[in-house]
């Protein structure tokens, strides 16, 4: 019967808390306004190419003078520009109106700018005087040169491809750097997300004093298994719809959001790793979980737990003030003692460990600091929650409730009322 | 007597150094209805909390059906307690739903039990309300029925009445008589002593931890004197050793008779007296005179200087059992 309740518990929490309106609403701002950003990126990227596509259509009369000697006569004429008699001309021909551009060629266009004057057409239409003067110079040196793929070299667009060794084994780079790290985002997500639900879980029964129903048809060990595993997919069902329109935008529009620049090296998933990341979300998630139940069934409205939200957050935000020394020397004493503090471990482990400086050794005790850590917290909070559901008005006494035995109720005053 | 359906022997509860129930014993069989009673302090919720398995008790044996109570023994239990709520913000039939699955029914079973007791109590068109807008009423409805779902074999009512307008009172005394009819074990504890006298079969009054009477109602009432003489009179009424006064107002007294003496007897020793009698009649010392009786001491002024001092404040030949 306790493993039918465990379910009926996870699905109970689980459905009541993504069944209401408050959740996607919280849930979906997140993707929406991502989608929003992207659909800005879209259009301006749109706006961008069109106009780039009528400048280089765009027909309009050109004059030039060119002191390096680069540009023959054919050369502009490929672009209809013709020579002007002087710069001075050359402006005041523009100035006229006799032209639309005049383009000035320096005698050395490899350190002096190329200087552009046009007739003014508005803020997108005037980038096409400089797109035809870089064009026309561009073209005049490949012909010089009289190869393509030298002209190409000598642009700086040779492809490179770099291949470091761990000992004898090709090590993976930024490539086996993000998919470890993706634990971190997740544990990040979760907490941040999910925090103040933690709190509140065991807080609710408490205030609405359901306690003592619920600890005659199940054990409060199931109670709070139950919420905790609901938590944690609540949370990563928030984690999906956040990165669904990421997904969908690299699946179906990559070259309209314009996310090459984004374009990742080929991401290697190192198994050992991605076990340990797994593993140390899995661990942090329960650690942190159960220390915030446990605050709240100690306290008595939400209100007052709220009040130690703050000492939860900061300490997974503390590993962040040395995240230099995590990367760049993750044995110095600081950083160890982030690794192995339960509190920090997780954050600085994973990050450890998605930069490849976490031994599977270290990662092994980390992993039992935590899943151990959680073990005991979640028999503390249980132990509290027996006691301090039942107490509806007053924080319980927690040295006494950890001297006293199990459902002793030495930690707590006697009933005010019935008795 | 048949099975017990609850077990309480020895039974010693300390909250830290304060002792809250002492060497408390007493049984409820199965099919009867069993009121606990008890001034406020006297032990009552602990006693349940601790056969519920929520405290621990620091010394004896606590059975329902011959076995210490564990959450999956809870299938059958009706349990209402004195602090009681439900989850505000769920809708009505969820809330229903999720304890009847905790108590073992099917999610479909529990759901259609729940919209025919909503029906029954005319909440039908509240199912799918969330609790927080039904008024206070309608959620003590809920409450009631969130109690009674899967049929309980023992129903543990704790200050059933507590909060309970007229009307769901009447409706909480209907459905307490059909779960009696039912079958079921009731174990109320109240202060409602006209309830008690019309619903239970026997009852176990608690005083500062410790039970100050136990039985049948009859038992406990003639543990008490049984008697009552209510009198109409002109005069003072003198001393007697057959009697107590128990109320005396300027021509109306009630008298309780704490021996074998027969009221003609007294009624002579009045006239002889020189009272002038106007009306004299005899009946049942109510449960609510006994709870006076036992009780009324605890709002004076102590002189003991022992509060929980057992057997204070009733006749040694009615204490009853201590160990059964």
């Amino acid at each position: 019967m306790a493993q039918h309740n465990l379910g009926t518990v996870v699905s109970f929490e689980f459905i009541r808390t993504v069944t209401k309106g408050r959740f996607w609403i919280g849930t979906l701002s997140v993707p929406i306004i991502i989608a929003v950003v992207f659909g800005l990126i879209f259009l301006s990227n749109s706006t961008t190419d069109t106009a780039a596509a009528a400048q280089k259509s765009a027909q309009f009369s050109i004059s030039y003078t060119d002191a390096s000697g680069l540009i023959t006569a054919q050369d502009a004429a490929l672009f209809g520009a013709t020579a002007a008699d002087s710069p001075d001309a050359g402006i005041q021909a523009v100035q006229s109106g006799a032209v639309d551009a005049y383009f000035d060629y320096p005698a050395h266009p490899e350190t002096t700018a190329v200087l552009v004057h046009g007739a003014d057409k508005g803020i997108f239409e005037n980038g096409k005087y400089a797109a035809v003067a870089q064009a026309t110079l561009t073209h005049a040196v490949e012909q010089r040169i009289g190869s393509p793929q030298l002209s190409a070299l000598a642009a700086g667009k040779a492809q490179i491809e770099t291949v470091t060794y761990d000992g004898a084994k090709e090590s993976g780079g930024l490539g086996s750097v993000i998919p470890p790290l993706f634990f971190l985002v997740i544990f990040y997500g979760l907490i941040v997300l999910l925090a103040g639900q933690m709190l509140n879980s065991t807080l609710e029964e408490k205030e609405n004093r359901v306690t003592e129903m619920i600890l005659t048809t199940l054990k409060p060990t199931t109670l709070i298994a139950g919420k905790v595993i609901a938590l944690f997919a609540i949370g990563l069902v928030q984690m999906l719809v956040f990165l669904s329109p990421i997904v969908i935008g690299r699946l179906f529009f990559p070259k309209e959001l314009s996310l090459t620049a984004l374009d990742l090296p080929p991401l290697i998933l190192d198994p050992v790793r991605m076990t340990i990341g797994l593993l140390i979300l899995v661990g942090g998630f329960a650690l942190f979980t159960t220390t915030l139940v446990a605050i709240g069934a100690v306290m008595p409205t939400a209100k007052e737990a709220g009040n130690f939200m703050g000492v939860m957050m900061a300490l997974i935000f503390v590993p962040f003030y040395a995240v230099a020394l995590v990367v760049s020397d993750p044995q110095s004493v600081i950083v160890q003692i982030f690794t192995f503090f339960p509190f920090s471990a997780p954050v600085t482990a994973l990050l450890r460990n998605g930069f490849g400086s976490l031994s599977v050794l270290e990662a092994g005790i980390v992993i039992v600091i935590l899943f151990v850590g959680a073990a005991v917290m979640l028999r503390l909070a249980v132990r509290l929650f027996q006691y301090g559901s039942i107490s509806y008005t007053s924080k319980v006494n927690i040295r006494t409730a950890l001297r006293a035995g199990p459902r002793h109720p030495a930690a707590v005053k006697p009933p005010t009322t019935g008795r | 007597m048949g099975e017990a359906r609850v077990h309480i022997s020895g039974f010693r509860m300390d909250f830290g150094d304060t002792t809250v129930v002492r060497d408390l014993s007493f049984d409820v069989q199965a099919g009867e209805t069993f009121g606990f009673l008890g001034s406020n302090g006297s032990g009552k919720t602990t006693t349940i909390r601790a056969l519920l398995g929520i405290y621990e008790p620091t010394a004896g044996i606590l059975h329902i059906n011959g076995r210490d109570f564990k959450p999956e023994h809870g299938d059958r239990l009706g349990y209402l307690p004195e602090e009681r709520g439900l989850y505000k913000k769920e809708k009505v039939i969820d809330i229903m739903t999720y304890f009847g699955r905790l108590k073992g029914m099917e999610r479909r079973t529990a759901k259609r039990w729940s919209l025919e007791y909503l029906d029954r109590v005319a909440l039908a068109d509240r199912a799918t309300a969330v609790l927080d807008k039904l008024s206070s009423g309608q959620q003590q409805k809920v409450q009631l029925g969130v109690t009674i779902m899967n049929n309980p074999e023992l129903l543990i009512l704790d200050e059933p009445t507590k909060g309970f307008d007229p009307v769901n009172r009447r409706l909480l005394m209907d459905i307490i008589a059909e779960q009696k009819q039912g079958g079921a074990t009731v174990v109320m504890v109240t202060h409602q002593m006209e309830e008690v006298e019309r619903l239970c079969d026997r009852v176990i009054l608690l005083k500062d931890g410790t039970a100050e009477a136990y039985g049948t109602i009859d038992e406990v009432q003639n543990k008490y004197g049984g008697r009552i003489i209510r009198i109409r009179h002109t005069g003072p009424l003198p001393r007697s050793p057959h009697y107590e006064v128990m109320l005396e107002e300027t021509n109306y007294s009630e008298l309780s008779i704490t021996d074998a003496t027969d009221e003609a007897v007294i009624l002579k020793d009045l006239i002889d007296a020189g009272v002038t009698v106007r009306s004299f009649t005899t009946t049942k010392i109510s449960l609510e005179d006994i709870f006076i009786r036992v009780y009324g001491d605890q709002n004076k002024p102590s002189t003991s200087g022992s509060a929980g001092a057992a057997g204070s404040g009733g006749p040694a030949a009615s204490r009853p059992r201590q160990g059964v």
